[in-house]
């Protein structure tokens, strides 16, 4: 290390010293910087990578690769030469030559037409499979792939900014496709290691701790202003919104076969979260998230059927005309994570009943969101959890939910014929169902074995394992067989209580009882056939098989096999078993749903309510007024807060009775138009004054005299009091000549 | 315990042997009252004097007058670039009769020491009068020997640019107390050199010369000197002084390593803190030489150029006429950034 300061020492000298290389050696980055800046590039790409198909990661891992190996070349040639020949001035000399263009000396080694050659097949591919991925992330490949390149031809002091430019802006890029705050902090201190690079650039001597440290600090106090823009920064759309990532979907989908949900149960993604407030959270099996209702059966996989959405008004009459005044309503607040899909979740019958723009009800009592959900969102529910569901059924509803392929499957038909035969009592036929499936040997597994062709037939009669589709699927058929119309529902069951956000006021009130997390592997499906007086009636037979799943949660032995099949250490079976590690998850939890409220659900709506709230009825022009007033407010705050730390940094000092004497006196004379130079000793500028004003001498000299002694001579106390006094008189007498004269002039 | 009287006294005493010296320096070297106060006070400040100027200018009257006013014993050594080491300080030589070494006494061993061009000698022989000149002891074959009291070392040296000249290591440039040049005298100085000099060839009149003051009175005059009083505010000035040039040194310095642009305003070498002594030192002598007990900011000011000059110039100067020198010189730019009032800015 200390070999490598003395070097760039010498090197910074030798520029400055040689002239004609001036304008080549203007750029020159340390082996340790351009270790670090290649650092950074394989990092920001890291937090893109997901979003990049695998032949671009490919390539740029490639190059990234190429990139290393020519800068662990330098790095040795430069070693290996200074070894040779240690003594000599001379060959010193050229090791700093040498060491000088180390960074420069990986893009001579790659010759610009190949570069161009490479960049333009590059944007080629990336042009021929624009169509195929969507434009923004054929944009964000273009980006990437221009960033991995331009490592390759780091000669000037512009390039290396262009690089880190480009850095800067993969990672804002990554931030439209994931916002939650862990990603949001690896985010931050991306940017914190790559604004270092750039300092280390300009203040190479000093340590790389020491530059982060500035950095930090420096963001720290940006972040203040950033704070403030982020509350009053107008969200203008297009200009200021997060483009739409067209991501792959995640969570349920509107075709379901039996099999699919069990692949969505390895994933430990968040699905949304929901916030009672001071209510008392619902059971768990009470917790039935509906997102999707499924009423077509083609004999393999469930199908979602068109419904004609009804506005929110309509959906409460059709809640409010079947429900009595009994029925308690239940009020939250649904924070969806983007799912790029249009489903919303709520446990029904429910009312939107916050800002309803955006969300439409629809018949079979799901919500969805009118645009594709691209960026976390939240809304206002309100649901009536015993009040019935449609209590009236349409001919054609009816039908839909009686039609199955007949044929499909022969054995189940089969099954059904004989309980519709058995069972008069529609309620009685399907608890005779579940009682079958809880009395012989099913078994619940996330590992259901294949079936051939989606035959319910096979899972129910041969293999009897299976997750809560097959199940699902098996009871609505025999249901539909049996004559009762039965649907598919999906959604999720469930979720996990965190007790961390809970509040309380002051005053010992609850505020807040905390939030239930909903993850994608709570997803569930389940049935509802329509019973004649009481409507749709929900009926897991999943509760049939494994009752832990529906009244608690996960059993132990799914969480293994969950574990086993994502084979990762830090397994949700594994965390949860450990208690500190469960509670820094929930902590985390907590921390990420703040965020999610507080930052990602700030949009230009809730901002208008801000704004609107502190100032009242929102006008065009009170809007703007308040935008610029905040800008220009803080920018004067941040000019104060720079004059404040750019002050002097010394302890102040009293001055002395004299010294105040002093400094009046040749204030009042400075008035007169005799500055007294900084420089100029007090006898000098006597002299000055004898000179220039001869009415002012004897008062003047005298005055200065005391001074002097006051000042620099060591004078007993008493000597001091005395001539202090003096000095005061002396300087009375300067004040009357002083104006004396004036008036003679006047 | 006998009451040593109080400085004051001393300096009121002393008053009358100073312009009698100022006065018979005077006389010999014409027109230059003021680089003969600041001799002086080199010479009372217990500093070596370096005197830097062409051939001719009265270098070694100066040097010559200084040494005799004072009644000192005296000795001038020409340097040359084939002056050893030990021509200066001594050697010791093998005595048959007494089958002994013997010491030969160099002429270091005189109380005034003048070295006559001194940067015509090879910086080896130059360095022979580092120790000399810091420790005022000289070794010679393992054995130190004390110098006599008071000792000086008046130097003269021809500007660097001349021919056949050695420049002072800055070690050595270090240890000289001041450094003055005299610079070309005026018109009515010249008519007045013109016409003493051919009475003056045969009497000799400087030789002759008397001494003002004793060797007593001259040590108790040193003594004085350092115990003239220093406030706090001329403390602060003087360090005050010496940061900015340290200031102006690591700001220059890194300006270079980072963008190979000089911008700095001021660019030296930064004082030391002996040059911070020397400076307090110097401007001891200078109030002492006022008739007061204390210093002010003018004394510093007053020695400020010809104390610090030369330890802060990166190149030596090749103006010729000293007062140009002196304002536009590194000192000057110095001592204008700084508030006398309020010396550390408060």
């Amino acid at each position: 290390m200390m070999l490598f300061k003395k070097k760039k020492k010498q090197l910074s000298k030798g520029t400055s010293g040689n002239v004609n290389s001036k304008t080549r050696s203007n750029f020159y980055l340390s082996r340790q910087n351009t270790w670090l800046l290649w650092l950074c590039q394989c990092l920001n790409i890291a937090v893109v990578a997901m979003e990049l198909s695998t032949w671009m990661l490919t390539i740029i891992a490639l190059s990234l690769a190429w990139q290393a190996l020519l800068l662990q070349q330098n790095s040795d040639r430069a070693t290996t030469s200074r070894g040779k020949h240690p003594g000599t001035v001379q060959s010193n000399l050229a090791n700093k030559r040498h060491s000088h263009g180390l960074s420069k000396q990986l893009t001579t080694n790659v010759s610009p037409v190949v570069l161009g050659i490479f960049a333009l097949l590059g944007c080629v591919a990336i042009a021929l499979t624009a169509k195929q991925v969507g434009i923004l992330l054929s944009m964000v490949h273009l980006l990437c792939f221009s960033y991995a390149l331009k490592g390759f031809e780091l000669r000037t002091r512009r390039d290396f900014y262009q690089l880190l430019l480009l850095g800067l802006f993969i990672l804002a890029s990554a931030l439209i496709f994931r916002q939650d705050l862990a990603f949001s902090l690896i985010i931050f201190s991306l940017l914190i290691l790559n604004l270092t690079v750039l300092l280390q650039f300009f203040s190479s001597e000093k340590a790389f701790a020491t530059n982060l440290k500035v950095v930090v600090v420096l963001l720290g106090q940006s972040a203040l202003l950033a704070m403030v823009l982020f509350l009053v920064f107008p969200r203008l759309s297009p200009f200021w919104q997060v483009p739409f990532a067209k991501s792959a979907e995640t969570g349920l989908s509107d075709t379901v076969k039996p099999g699919d949900i069990a692949n969505l149960t390895r994933s430990t993604k968040l699905a949304f979260r929901a916030d009672f407030g001071t209510q008392k959270v619902p059971d768990y099996a009470q917790l039935y998230w509906r997102a999707i209702v499924l009423e077509n059966y083609d004999g393999r996989q469930w199908r979602r059927q068109n419904k004609v959405t009804t506005n929110n008004t309509a959906a409460r009459s059709i809640i409010f005309d079947a429900s009595n005044t009994e029925v308690l309503p239940l009020t939250y607040q649904v924070f969806v994570e983007a799912s790029f899909q249009k489903y919303l979740f709520a446990l029904a019958p429910a009312v939107v009943t916050g800002n309803t723009s955006g969300i439409t009800a629809q018949t079979d009592y799901t919500i969805q969101s009118s645009t594709i959900i691209s960026q976390a969102k939240s809304y206002r529910l309100t649901s009536y959890l015993t009040a019935p569901l449609a209590l009236e059924l349409s001919p054609q509803s009816r039908q839909i939910n009686l039609s199955y392929p007949q044929g499909s499957n022969p054995r189940l038909e089969q099954l059904a014929l004989q309980l519709q035969h058995n069972y008069v009592d529609v309620q009685a036929r399907a608890q005779a169902v579940l009682t079958l499936i809880n009395q012989q040997n099913y078994s619940y597994t996330l590992q259901p074995p294949l079936l051939i062709n989606n035959s319910l037939d096979q899972f129910f009669f041969d293999s009897q394992a299976g997750f809560c589709v097959h199940y699902a699927s098996a009871f609505t058929f025999l249901m539909r067989a049996s004559g009762i119309p039965a649907r598919l529902v999906t959604g999720y069951l469930g979720g996990e209580y965190n007790g961390v956000t809970a509040e309380v006021n002051s005053a010992g009130k609850i505020v807040n009882k905390g939030h239930l997390s909903i993850y994608q592997y709570d997803a569930h499906a389940w049935s509802e056939i329509w019973v004649a007086g009481k409507g749709w009636l929900r009926i897991d037979p999943t509760g049939a098989v494994d009752p832990q799943r529906v009244n608690i949660g996960w059993s132990n032995q799914l969480l293994q096999e969950q574990a086993e099949l994502n084979n990762s250490f830090f397994s949700l079976y594994r965390m949860k078993n450990i208690t500190w590690l469960n509670t820094l998850r929930l902590q985390f939890d907590a921390l990420d749903y703040q965020w999610t409220r507080w930052v990602i659900g700030f949009t230009s709506q809730q901002q208008y309510d801000l704004l609107k709230h502190w100032f009242g009825k929102m006008v065009p022009w009170k809007l703007a007024l308040i935008i610029a007033v905040t800008l220009v407010l803080s920018m004067l705050m941040l000019m104060l807060l720079l004059h404040w730390l750019n002050r002097p940094k010394v302890k102040k000092q009293t001055f002395a009775q004299w010294q105040i004497i002093y400094h009046k006196a040749i204030d009042r004379l400075a008035k007169q138009g005799i500055e007294k130079p900084l420089a100029m000793t007090v006898n000098d500028f006597a002299k000055k004054i004898r000179q220039q004003c001869p009415e002012l001498a004897i008062v003047f000299t005298r005055l200065s005299a005391s001074y002097n002694r006051l000042c620099y001579q060591t004078l007993s106390i008493s000597e001091q009091e005395k001539q202090a006094v003096t000095m005061q008189q002396q300087y009375h007498h300067f004040i009357q000549v002083l104006k004396n004269s004036d008036k003679k002039h006047l | 315990m006998p009451q040593t009287p109080p400085v004051v006294d001393i300096v009121q005493a002393s008053q009358a042997a100073i312009t009698a010296i100022l006065n018979k320096i005077e006389t010999v070297v014409l027109g230059k009252p003021k680089e003969c106060r600041l001799a002086l006070a080199c010479l009372l400040a217990q500093g070596h004097l370096l005197i830097e100027d062409l051939p001719g200018m009265g270098k070694t009257t100066l040097a010559h007058v200084l040494a005799t006013t004072l009644g000192l014993t005296y000795q001038r050594t020409q340097f040359t670039n084939d002056l050893l080491p030990a021509d200066i300080v001594g050697f010791s030589i093998f005595d048959q009769a007494t089958n002994r070494f013997e010491l030969h006494k160099g002429p270091i061993f005189n109380q005034v020491v003048l070295a006559d061009e001194i940067n015509r000698a090879s910086p080896k022989t130059q360095s022979a009068l580092l120790e000399a000149m810091a420790e005022q002891q000289v070794s010679i074959d393992g054995i130190t020997h004390e110098l006599p009291r008071p000792f000086f070392v008046i130097a003269t040296q021809n500007p660097l640019f001349h021919a056949g000249t050695y420049p002072l290591p800055e070690s050595q440039l270090d240890r000289f107390m001041m450094r003055l040049s005299l610079g070309f005298p005026d018109i009515k100085a010249e008519k007045q050199i013109l016409l003493t000099s051919s009475q003056r060839t045969n009497q000799k009149t400087a030789d002759n010369q008397a001494a003002v003051v004793s060797q007593d009175e001259l040590i108790a005059m040193q003594d004085a000197v350092s115990q003239i009083s220093v406030s706090n505010d001329v403390l602060e000035y003087i360090i005050a002084l010496s940061h900015v040039s340290r200031r102006a040194y690591s700001s220059h310095t890194s300006q270079v390593n980072n963008s190979g642009e000089t911008a700095a305003e001021i660019s030296c070498k930064p004082l030391s803190p002996r040059a911070s002594k020397a400076l307090l030192q110097a401007a001891k002598a200078m109030a002492f030489i006022d008739n007061r007990d204390y210093i002010l900011p003018d004394d510093v000011q007053a020695v400020f150029y010809v104390v610090c000059q030369h330890r802060l110039e990166m190149q030596a100067n090749q103006q010729l006429d000293p007062s140009q020198q002196e304002s536009t010189s590194v000192a000057r730019q110095i001592l204008n950034s700084v508030d006398v009032l309020n010396p550390l800015g408060y």
